[in-house]
């Protein structure tokens, strides 16, 4: 992706580039903007395959970021928040589908394990609401600004997180 | 020869036969005895006393052969929607009659149950509601004849109460009170939901319903069955006065509680409604009870719209009747079980802004065949 | 009267399910509401890191027991998606028959409890006489007749029995006739529409925002299928059109619901025609790689999807299962204020409750 385009510049210098009518690569124009607005939170971004896309970005700029996506590239509705933990961190999985093009976006969050907390997102869409309360019943991860961050599906008087690898039943 | 003089007969006929033995017993004992045994015998010889026992006996007959009615209707409701839903009604038990005997098994099943009164309900209501909702349904029956000669009289030329129909629809009346009475004092919100929602539909449905009787009492001049059905011998009710016909059929669907006007038992949201704390036995009395209710309806309708008795002389007038009374149950539950539930308030709206309005026009229509002298 | 908070459930019969719901009511209308579930959460999702990857198959049958071969499908379709395995052609159409005979009885399900709790038990009956025609081809196909346990990772269990096309093509005739029936019989029915037309509004802006998936979504007016929009399997090969209604009220679901049989049977009718000839399946490797895999389906409850982590084992390291209805419910009280009790039912009957899947 990244060769292709020098490769056009090189030839063509001192041109400008025409806009093109046909969004070709609906993908890339979601990594541009990501990329152009967050350039240091973001990394590691790949199209799984056609529709797909996964970026890494940094916990500080979630929020920020979520709310660009919902406002300017038309990212209308969550799909799912997954929460998976690792030996030194958690890693947690926004699958974000904008209907107008067509997109599902995997935006992957990592905090420590000492830190568990990440920003909430049911603000911006509020579908995220029960499943964070889930994430957070089930795994443990705090979620900040939830209007209401209660167990959902254990009992509310539950003391352990039973996904976590080391809730051995 | 009426029911009172056929129930007379049989008694006096009895009398006789105990009092031959009691007077031989009399004459054998010593003066005092004797004297008290003539002294008893004359007494239940005399003719208020068998008349007394007379009319027991007809309300016996009245409430038996009622009851036999209210088990044949349950078992037609559920053949009937059996058809309608293609699958068997009632099937083995009583396998030869056609499953009949399954009346009688659930209320065996009903009345083996242990019979539980919450702690908390108020003792009073909870346990006189019921009587009262049985008590002025069954009171209704006193007023229904089957034909001239058929029904609770008190004496040989007796053509029933001069005002029965309007008692009818006075007993008939009670059970909102009833059911309210019941719904409060089961301390569950559920059943007052169910009692109030019950007490808004029927009161809301009496009005139009009595609107249309007023029109034929109107046109028959008179307020007994005896009356109202003789004045149909030329035509019947129900075609100068159709509107009327079908707006108090309606009303008597919603009075009944039946489906589409059911809301207050629905099971899908209050689990039975007014009737949820209600266990065993008791419930089994409130469903015959609304089943009787269906019944005197059917036998109103009949008397009021559909002309009694009156028909072809091929057939006892009772049997007319009663044919008369099952047709119009079986419309209804065709009705039923094509219809779905409707929303309280919808209902509401229907009684006062739609059948209203009818039955009031229902009764200009009468007021101006009244004064046209066709009547 | 004083406002009072009602509780519907758990025990209660118009519940499908195991589940609670609070309504504050002042009168007969509703002023707020809280669902409340969990009472039927068996930690499916645990359980599965226990499992190898074939052991987890019938697991995800159990997950919505309502249409069960929606779910295992999905869970293969994740498992290929981490293993990077390519099914067959003759598996897939034989899993796309199978799947929308399966959204049909679902659908079929609906209707009947939907119908029962609005009082005509007609409607109950009959619907439940006419999915016996479906359960019976599935049972023919898979053995069971409701949690299947049919597809593998690779492909099918076996291939489809020899009078499959018959039987399918009567179903589908039979079905498309049936289907008229019950236009007349719900339409023609004034009751009916005056519990349904203008009960439950749902509008466009919220229902995107709220994550309402599936048929109620486009019973709201948003055109999105994800067989048409981003389609899995061979649903690029068929011909269909997702079912819309724009008016966001309980009958517009019900439409949706019903061309969505329509369509079905469509679908049937083309998938088995064109169902080439070959192997139903590819033997998978038995320990996944290091990596991750997304299934996304058109459950016909709304949009299903799985993640799964894998860690080079036979087993997988996390199984994040996405359920529509659990997020549909979490949408309800929108739904729901402002509308009177007796609303409750054609409501919540309306979303397809299956708490099955909400709970896991």
């Amino acid at each position: 992706m990244a060769g292709e385009e020098k490769g056009v510049a090189k030839r063509d210098e001192g041109l400008e580039r025409a806009p093109s009518l046909i969004d070709e690569n609906p993908e890339e124009r979601v990594i541009r903007a990501l990329i152009d607005d967050f350039p240091s939170a973001i990394a590691d971004f790949k199209k799984l395959k056609k529709g797909v896309v996964r970026a890494m970005i940094e916990r500080r700029e979630l929020y920020k970021a979520c709310k660009m996506l919902r406002d300017k590239l038309g990212f209308e509705h969550i799909s799912m928040i997954s929460a998976v933990e690792y030996d030194a961190k958690f890693e947690i999985v926004y699958h974000i589908t904008s209907y107008q093009h067509q997109l599902l976006l995997e935006l992957i969050t990592s905090t420590p394990k000492d830190d568990l907390s990440v920003d909430s997102v049911s603000s911006i869409w509020g579908g995220a609401n029960w499943q964070e309360r889930e994430a957070y019943d089930l795994m443990g991860v705090k979620f900040n600004n939830h209007p209401k961050l209660e167990r959902i599906l254990l009992p509310k008087d539950y003391l352990y997180h039973p996904l976590r690898k080391d809730f051995k039943g | 020869m009426n029911l009172f003089e056929f129930c007379f007969g049989i008694i006096h006929w009895l009398v006789d036969l105990v009092n031959h033995l009691w007077y031989w017993l009399g004459d054998h004992l010593p003066w005092v005895f004797g004297d008290f045994f003539d002294w008893a015998g004359d007494l239940a010889r005399s003719h208020g006393n068998i008349a007394f026992f007379a009319i027991m006996a007809e309300v016996v007959i009245m409430v038996v052969i009622a009851l036999v009615n209210v088990l044949n209707f349950i078992w037609i409701d559920r053949k009937w929607m059996g058809r309608m839903f293609d699958f068997y009604g009632p099937y083995y038990v009583g396998y030869r009659i056609g499953g009949w005997l399954q009346n009688l098994a659930d209320g065996i099943k009903l009345f083996v149950k242990e019979i539980i009164t919450p702690t908390k309900v108020d003792k009073i209501g909870f346990l006189l509601g019921p009587v009262i909702f049985v008590a002025s349904s069954v009171l209704a029956l006193a007023t229904i004849q089957f034909s001239p000669r058929f029904g609770v009289f008190t004496n040989g030329i007796d053509t029933g109460v001069s005002a029965s129909l309007l008692i009818a629809f006075a007993f008939f009346a009670i059970a909102p009170f009833a059911i309210l009475v019941m719904g409060w004092s089961s301390n569950n919100k559920y059943t007052l939901i169910g009692g109030l929602r019950s007490a808004a539909q029927m009161m809301s449905y009496e009005i139009p319903m009595l609107l249309c009787v007023a029109s034929v009492f109107l046109l028959a001049g008179d307020f007994s069955f005896m009356g109202v059905v003789s004045a149909q011998h030329d035509v019947w009710f129900a075609i100068p006065l159709v509107i009327g016909f079908f707006v108090f059929l309606t009303c008597m669907v919603a009075e009944v509680e039946i489906q589409p006007f059911d809301l207050p038992e629905a099971e899908a949201e209050l689990v039975e409604g007014w009737t949820t704390e209600y266990p065993g036995f008791r419930f089994g009395l409130f469903m015959m009870t609304s089943y009787m209710r269906g019944y005197i309806g059917g036998a109103l309708v009949t008397a009021l719209f559909l002309g009694g008795w009156q028909g072809p002389a091929l057939i006892p007038d009772e049997f007319w009747f009663l044919i008369k009374a099952y047709l119009v149950f079986l419309v209804i539950e065709w009705m039923r079980w094509s219809n779905m539930r409707v929303r309280v308030d919808q209902l509401l709206n229907i009684g006062w802004k739609r059948l209203m309005p009818l039955a009031v026009l229902n009764l200009l229509i009468a007021v101006a065949l009244k004064t046209m002298g066709w009547f | 009267m004083a406002e009072m908070w009602i509780n519907m459930g758990p025990q209660h019969p118009m519940t499908h399910g195991l589940w609670n719901l609070r309504i504050k009511v002042d009168g007969e209308t509703i002023v707020d509401a809280e669902p409340e579930v969990g009472y039927l959460h068996r930690g499916i999702e645990k359980l599965c890191e226990d499992r190898t990857y074939t052991q987890i198959i019938p697991i995800a049958d159990r997950l919505c027991y309502g249409a069960s071969l929606a779910w295992s499908h999905l869970y293969c379709m994740t498992v290929e998606d981490l293993m990077g395995i390519e099914v067959p052609e003759r598996a897939e159409y034989i899993r796309v028959a199978a799947l929308e005979m399966q959204r049909i009885a679902s659908h079929l399900m609906w209707l009947a409890a939907y119908a029962a709790d609005l009082g005509a038990m007609i409607g109950f009956i009959y619907s439940m006489r006419d999915r016996e025609v479906f359960i019976d081809i599935l049972q023919a196909l898979s053995g069971s007749r409701i949690t299947y346990n049919f597809p593998r990772i690779g492909g099918v269990a076996h291939d489809v029995y020899p009078t499959f096309e018959r039987d399918t093509l009567r179903a589908c005739g039979y079905m498309e006739k049936k289907l008229k029936e019950y236009e007349d019989l719900y339409e023609g029915s004034k009751v009916f529409m005056m519990r349904n037309e203008g009960v439950g509004v749902l509008k466009k802006q919220d229902a995107m925002n709220l994550g309402v998936t599936g048929p109620s979504l486009r019973a709201s007016g948003v055109k999105y299928d994800i067989r048409k929009d981003m389609p899995y399997s061979v649903y690029p090969e068929i011909d269909f059109e997702p079912a819309t209604h724009p008016d966001c009220d309980c009958y517009s679901r019900f439409k949706v619901r019903m061309d969505e049989m329509y369509q079905s049977c469509r679908i049937i009718r083309q998938a088995v025609a064109k169902m080439p000839k070959g192997k139903w399946r590819v033997l998978a490797p038995r320990n996944g790689p290091v990596g991750t895999g997304i299934g996304r389906v058109e459950d016909p409850r709304g949009e299903g999807m799985m993640y799964v982590v894998g860690n080079g084992t036979d087993r997988p390291y996390r199984l994040k299962i996405r359920s529509p209805i659990f997020v549909s419910v979490s949408a309800a009280p929108k739904m729901l204020i402002g509308y009177k009790v007796a609303d409750v039912v054609a409501i919540m009957g309306g979303l397809d409750m299956c708490i099955g899947e909400t709970d896991r």
